[in-house]
């Protein structure tokens, strides 16, 4: 570099044939993308070559002085440290050799190599000749590295999987904190040491398994779920994933692991299986329970019934007292209940009823035939607002239930003097057929019974036809067709429920 | 109201057959009865009669949930004895599965399903089918 600064630089010393060597300097310069520059201290005058020139992106007319050149770079740290090593090799007589960032006339950032050389005759610094150079695209290119280089080992060293380089003899070459972390040694405990070693015995042979194919290239990553020890004795569950790392010529150079810790979610997930192991087991004896009881009490309650309507036909005159009225009618309770719990049983237990697609509005209207007599008495007055279109995905008997459940309840707790309005009204939802079904009616005081609405026998009510069992084998039958149902109440103003059934299955 | 000579009930539950025979006796509609407790019974109680020459009850009553020999086994053996002589049967269970009703529907010798409790009024009612 210092004899290319001499030939340079001589150029500025040369007397006789100087336009012809300007000429040949200048294309030397332009073909290097460097260019000099010279500061006359005596006369106070700055000296730009045309490739200095062509740096700073000026015109080739351009005159340049000591301050404008200054003013090119940077304002700040680039112009302070410029002004900075020229005044020192004015003063001190040291040369220079610095980047710095420079803004060219037209406005683009550079980066340039300087070079700065004081000319000294008789001890007095008289000129400074110097160097500069466009370095602009290289020193791009290194800091892109650079910040490539330190993302890479940066993301490498924080992130929250292990990750390890291995050889191909299975040892640690280098590894994250995340890696030792999940396996409880230091970095230098585990580098150079052979990682399989630290498998779960079940687990030892994955790797040498598979090994092979991820050499060979026949398989480019591999995966699995893998078991290790940590330094205390205790299991890591990890998911594993390894791959390789080849040279331009294909060849293997090492392998690069990941390891996920899922030890928690290993077990969470193995809680979550007991209790759902567990919860199916109380359901099924549930269920066996509820079936055992209603099939074997309804016989009972069946042949007590039978006895008591033998006795009634036959011996007429052992009935007429005030016992027999009563315990008929507890032996009919008892054969209700049994029934309703049949019947809760039996919607819990089967599936076997039949999912169909039918016609909503045609339905409704059909269970709203049952009510004829019941509308007549009361007045009351029924609105449907459903699309003739709508199709939904139910079990017939259950739908036809349901309506009746509903439409019953709105009758039966209207207001007193109140004439009863029923709106029946039907939206499609995204995944969802949204049925509401709204009355003016008594209304539920939702703070006081909100958890116990859908419950067995319970009843909100103080009237002679109150049964508990509707509403809980009404939710029953909605949850067993993939439904739900909600409700809105206000007392003294009435009350919806809102129906979501599935669309029809197509 | 035609009488029917001879009625059978397969039944381990001594309370029914007591209510079914008052209930028949009183009407006046079957004075004769064979009550088997349970399936195995009825099988070789059938079987002697045919062997005998001799007729077998015009109709059966059956229950489903017996020991030793349940209603289903005994329809599969009943039909095995390839009976010439026409008997009508009839399913009274206290049973309200539906996989029981859809099941009885298989078999062409069974001519209806009643549920538990039976009444007098749809007991005479099967007679007089029947009749």
């Amino acid at each position: 570099m210092k004899e290319l600064y001499k030939q340079l630089f001589q150029k500025h010393n040369l007397t006789t044939n100087e336009n012809e060597m300007g000429t040949y300097m200048d294309s030397l310069q332009e073909s290097m993308a460097i260019g000099s520059w010279e500061v006359n201290l005596l006369t106070n005058t700055a000296t730009w070559s045309t490739m200095t020139k062509t740096i700073h992106e000026v015109e080739p007319d351009y005159k340049p002085n000591i301050l404008e050149g200054i003013n090119f770079f940077l304002e700040g740290y680039n112009r302070d440290l410029v002004t900075k090593l020229f005044n020192r090799a004015v003063n001190h007589q040291e040369k220079y050799d610095t980047d710095f960032q420079l803004k060219t006339a037209k406005n683009n950032l550079k980066w340039v190599r300087i070079v700065g050389y004081p000319v000294i005759k008789d001890g007095v610094t008289v000129k400074i000749i110097g160097a500069l150079q466009d370095i602009t695209d290289k020193n791009n290119l290194i800091k892109s590295l650079e910040l490539k280089e330190k993302l890479i080992s940066t993301t490498f060293e924080h992130a929250p999987n292990g990750m390890a380089l291995i050889n191909l003899k299975g040892e640690i070459i280098s590894l994250n904190k995340s890696f030792c972390g999940f396996l409880g040694y230091t970095k230098e405990e585990l580098i150079g040491f052979k990682v399989n070693t630290l498998s779960h015995p079940e687990d030892i042979n994955i790797i040498p398994n598979n090994i092979e194919a991820l050499i060979n290239g026949t398989l480019d990553k591999f995966k699995c779920e893998k078991r290790y020890f940590r330094k205390d004795g205790s299991i890591i569950y990890c998911i594993l994933s390894v791959s390789v790392l080849r040279d331009e010529i294909n060849n293997p150079i090492h392998f690069i692991s990941q390891i996920i810790d899922i030890t928690e979610r290993k077990f969470a997930y193995k809680k979550v299986e007991s209790l759902l192991q567990t919860t199916k087991n109380q359901n099924e004896k549930l269920l066996n329970f509820a079936h055992i009881v209603s099939h074997n009490l309804r016989s009972h309650s069946g042949n007590l019934e039978m006895l008591l309507d033998l006795m009634a036909a036959e011996i007429p005159e052992q009935t007429k007292n005030d016992f027999f009225p009563l315990i008929k009618e507890a032996v009919i309770k008892l054969s209700e209940t049994i029934q309703n719990l049949n019947e809760v049983s039996n919607i819990n237990s089967s599936k076997k009823e039949k999912i169909k697609n039918i016609n909503l509005l045609q339905f409704v209207n059909n269970a709203l035939g049952s009510f004829r007599a019941e509308i007549l008495e009361t007045k009351a007055s029924i609105n449907i607002d459903i699309n003739d279109k709508t199709e939904v995905s139910i079990i017939p008997a259950y739908l036809d239930s349901i309506l009746l459940n509903f439409i019953s309840n709105a009758i039966k707790y209207r207001r007193e003097n109140i004439k009863p309005v029923i709106n029946i009204s039907a939206k499609k939802t995204k995944n969802y057929i949204k049925i509401n079904i709204k009355d003016n009616g008594l209304g539920i005081d939702l703070d006081l019974h909100k958890d116990k609405i859908f419950g067995l026998y319970k009843t909100f009510h103080r009237h002679e036809k109150a049964r508990g069992l509707g509403l809980y084998i009404t939710k029953s039958q909605i949850e067993a067709m993939g439904g739900k149902v909600k409700v809105v109440s206000q007392v003294n103003k009435g009350t919806k429920f809102t129906i979501y059934l599935k669309h029809d299955t197509n | 109201m035609t009488q029917i000579d001879s009625t059978c009930l397969i039944d381990d539950d001594p309370i029914f057959v007591f209510a079914v025979k008052r209930i028949l006796k009183s009407s006046h509609l079957s004075e004769n009865f064979s009550v088997y407790n349970n399936g195995k019974e009825a099988i070789i109680g059938l079987k002697q009669i045919i062997d005998s020459g001799k007729t077998i009850p015009n109709l059966i009553l059956l229950d489903l949930n017996m020991p030793i020999m349940d209603g289903w086994q005994f329809l599969d053996e009943f039909i095995k004895l390839k009976i010439s002589q026409k008997t009508t049967i009839y399913i009274v269970s206290s049973s309200i599965d539906p996989a029981d009703f859809n099941k009885a529907k298989t078999y062409e010798q069974v001519s209806d399903f009643i549920v538990k409790p039976i009444t007098r009024e749809s007991l005479l009612e099967i007679m007089q089918i029947k009749a």
